[in-house]
């Protein structure tokens, strides 16, 4: 895209955004940053660090609820992963979430098509959660790289 | 009679008290019969007898022989008929015959009875086939009204939907041309202070981006039309007179020359736009026209003024002079939508992040926040009478859900809520709806489109800019850009007039859109002031824009300049940095302001 980050140096410093262009919604995420204050990045960064916790907690709770073959419990758990995943940008997981929600319901993965197959739902959501964490850490390696950790 | 003695003789009580004995048969009829049952023929009194159940005791002469009576006399008996024993004549009866008879009477009763009952019942059914079939007919009309309706609102939507395809076919080409046009003025304008930065920048993303806001409402707008022909598949039959409708609405927006007043009125459909549009004709030279709309329409032009950190010579005095908007806004992010008060609002929201962005957001527009975890928290807060000016409501939360919620807080709260969530089928919008939501905003939204949302329903909060001197046209304008708005709602938050009004009058909320980019209210304003007279350099082709002050201060026409300056500007971001999410509404207004405007 154009040349518009010559107004916001720092950002190109560190991994740039677009770099994660399939991952993380750049312009969702960037309308956090805009609002930071002017030198650093607290209010974006504890939006998303509070993520990265809320990330994980969700991922234990889904494979707990996995184990219990908790299928209702997996969907409201993947709407709720989806919710902030998409409002940060983070694109992949929120699909994978999204995913997950479906076949918690008992769905296809499009949320469409009915899968009356209980074990195939927790087979899919099996396959989907590791995925999901998969896209997750992907995104927390960069955006802990982009706040400037050193990892 | 037979207690009486004298005439024992004939008759008497049997030696048992149980019977009574006709002794002489002879005597009996001629002189008792007479006296008490008025006629004097025993076999009758017999046959009466029986009836009542006297039974004759069978002599037995074979053992017997005799009679003890004598073998003329008559002994009969009933189990009742006791001497001494008056009461118990009551149980004396006529027997067989008489219930006989009465079995008869009801045999011939039950059946008049039963006809009675059928015929009443007939009646009813009658009564009540007569009340189906009104029904019937009553629901028959009712039905015609509805497919009236139905095909009076299909029409609406297909000549909205024309109305829009139009706008956009217009707008594509005026992009096109425009990037035509630009690239040749930039070339020439590079003496002009601005516009000489512009140049470069401008061009490469001329290439790089070929008007991708367009590309986008143009995807939006077929996937929506994808919907509403599947909609349309259900009422095929009534669909059809509403399909031979379009050809009403002619193409030839598409033509640039022809865009001027004739052809507006095909366009009219969805708005008023000829009542701008002769306006703003007259008052810009016509030549100037394709230019202006050049201007107005070219998003990077503004835009990467915007992003490029020189000073602006001319803008102190032009803020000034143009607007004195509160100076709260030192940041590009602080938006101030200027509200008479800060608007207080409710965020039901279970996700933390989605709070504390959503929280940030509405902060970031001079509101006051105030937040939920759920539900029931929500109803708590209203019970407890929190005043708020709007409730934005998740619908998927846990201990009750929004639209449960909603339908608590309606029952004693009239707040404007909004449900903000990502299940935004349409029958999930239904129910919304139906149980008293306002609006829908769909998750994951934007500030953009969360401004927008709170414009829209905090109409009554906003001040007034000044600078609003032109308020008819204003309002004219709100009125054009919703008529594609109002098509347009469901599938995306639209601006609403209000919020488009805003937008032409104070620019600077857009301005402050612009993510990232530090040029605060001030240098944007004149960013605006600068470009225009940019434009004065491209349509008279040699004019230095030496003056912006009066023109911005003064001048009308370059006024409304600045307002399609202004959207455009609001659309850069976009362009360069959000192209996705912003891209769809900025263009659905600007465009169209731009539009009238040139």
């Amino acid at each position: 895209m154009a040349p518009t980050k010559a107004e916001d140096p720092t950002k190109d410093a560190p991994p740039a955004l677009s770099d994660m262009g399939e991952s993380i919604d750049k312009s969702t995420f960037e309308q956090i940053l805009e609002m930071d204050d002017d030198e650093d990045r607290d209010f974006s960064k504890g939006i998303v660090y509070g993520f990265f916790d809320q990330a994980e907690s969700t991922f234990d709770k889904m494979g707990k609820a996995l184990n219990e073959k908790k299928l209702s419990e997996l969907s409201s758990l993947g709407h709720f992963l989806k919710g902030s995943s998409a409002t940060l940008g983070l694109n992949k997981v929120k699909e994978a979430c999204e995913k997950i929600q479906h076949y918690g319901a008992g769905k296809d993965e499009t949320g469409t098509v009915a899968e009356p197959d209980e074990s195939a739902s927790l087979k899919n959501i099996e396959v989907t959660l590791k995925e999901a964490k998969e896209d997750y850490s992907e995104v927390e390696t960069f955006l802990r790289k982009f706040y400037g950790e050193t990892s | 009679m037979l207690e009486d003695p004298s005439y024992s003789e004939i008759v008497r009580w049997g030696d048992e008290g149980d019977s009574f004995v006709v002794l002489e048969c002879e005597k009996f009829t001629k002189a008792i019969l007479p006296k008490h049952f008025k006629h004097s023929n025993f076999a009758s009194f017999v046959r009466q007898l029986n009836k009542y159940d006297f039974h004759k005791v069978r002599q037995n002469n074979e053992e017997n022989g005799q009679s003890p009576y004598g073998p003329n006399a008559w002994e009969f008996k009933h189990p009742e008929f006791r001497a001494n024993s008056k009461e118990s004549l009551d149980n004396i009866r006529r027997k067989a015959p008489a219930p006989r008879k009465q079995a008869q009477h009801a045999d011939n009763s039950v059946p008049t009875q039963q006809i009675d009952l059928l015929n009443q019942q007939i009646l009813a059914q009658q009564q009540q086939i007569q009340h189906i079939s009104d029904r019937y007919a009553q629901l028959t009309v009712d039905h015609q009204l509805m497919l009236q309706e139905v095909m009076r609102v299909q029409k609406t939507v297909l000549n909205h939907e024309q109305v829009i395809h139009q706008v956009m076919n217009y707008l594509l080409s005026a992009d096109a041309r425009q990037r035509r046009d630009s690239k040749a003025s930039a070339t020439f304008q590079t003496p002009g202070q601005a516009s000489s930065a512009i140049g470069p920048s401008q061009a490469t993303s001329m290439d790089d981006e070929p008007s991708s806001p367009l590309q986008h409402a143009s995807k939006l707008l077929s996937d929506m039309n994808a919907e509403i022909q599947f909609n349309l598949t259900g009422m095929d039959s009534m669909g059809e007179p509403a399909k031979a409708v379009p050809p009403v609405v002619s193409t030839p927006t598409l033509d640039p020359n022809a865009r001027a007043g004739p052809v507006r009125p095909p366009t009219s459909t969805g708005g008023n736009p000829p009542l701008v549009y002769p306006k703003m004709n007259g008052e810009i030279d016509p030549v100037v026209y394709p230019v202006g709309a050049t201007n107005g329409i070219d998003p990077m032009y503004s835009e990467h003024v915007n992003n490029v950190p020189y000073p602006m010579p001319a803008k102190p005095e032009i803020e000034d002079a143009r607007r004195q908007f509160p100076d709260n806004r030192k940041k590009s992010t602080n938006v101030d939508p200027g509200w008479i008060r800060s608007p207080q609002i409710l965020l039901v929201e279970d996700d933390a992040t989605c709070r504390q962005i959503g929280g940030k957001f509405l902060y970031s527009f001079s509101c006051v926040i105030d937040t939920a975890f759920d539900g029931l928290e929500a109803v708590n807060k209203i019970q407890d009478g929190s005043k708020y000016d709007l409730i934005l409501m998740d619908i998927i939360m846990p201990n009750l859900d929004g639209v449960s919620a909603c339908h608590l807080i309606r029952q004693f709260d009239r707040t404007p809520i909004i449900a903000m969530t990502s299940n935004i089928r349409s029958d999930d919008i239904q129910l919304y709806f139906h149980h008293g939501m306002d609006d829908v905003l769909p998750k994951p939204f934007t500030r953009k489109s969360l401004l927008d949302m709170l414009e829209k329903h905090l109409v009554h909060l906003k001040t007034i800019p000044q600078g609003m001197e032109a308020q008819p046209a204003a309002v004219t304008m709100a009125a054009q850009t919703s008529a594609p708005h109002s098509v347009k709602e469901d599938s995306s938050p639209a601006p609403s007039p209000a919020g488009s009004m805003n937008n032409w009058q104070s620019p600077g909320q857009f301005n402050g859109l612009t993510p990232g980019v530090h040029p605060n209210l001030q240098q944007v304003q004149g960013q605006y002031v600068t470009t225009t007279p940019a434009y004065t350099v491209d349509q008279n082709g040699v004019q230095y824009p030496a003056h912006p002050v009066p023109i911005a201060a003064a001048a009308r026409p370059p006024n409304r300049r600045q307002l399609s300056e202004m959207s455009s500007a609001a659309d850069n971001p976009n362009l360069a940095k959000r192209p996705r999410i912003y891209a769809q509404q900025p263009q659905m207004v600007n465009p169209v302001q731009a539009t009238r405007t040139g």
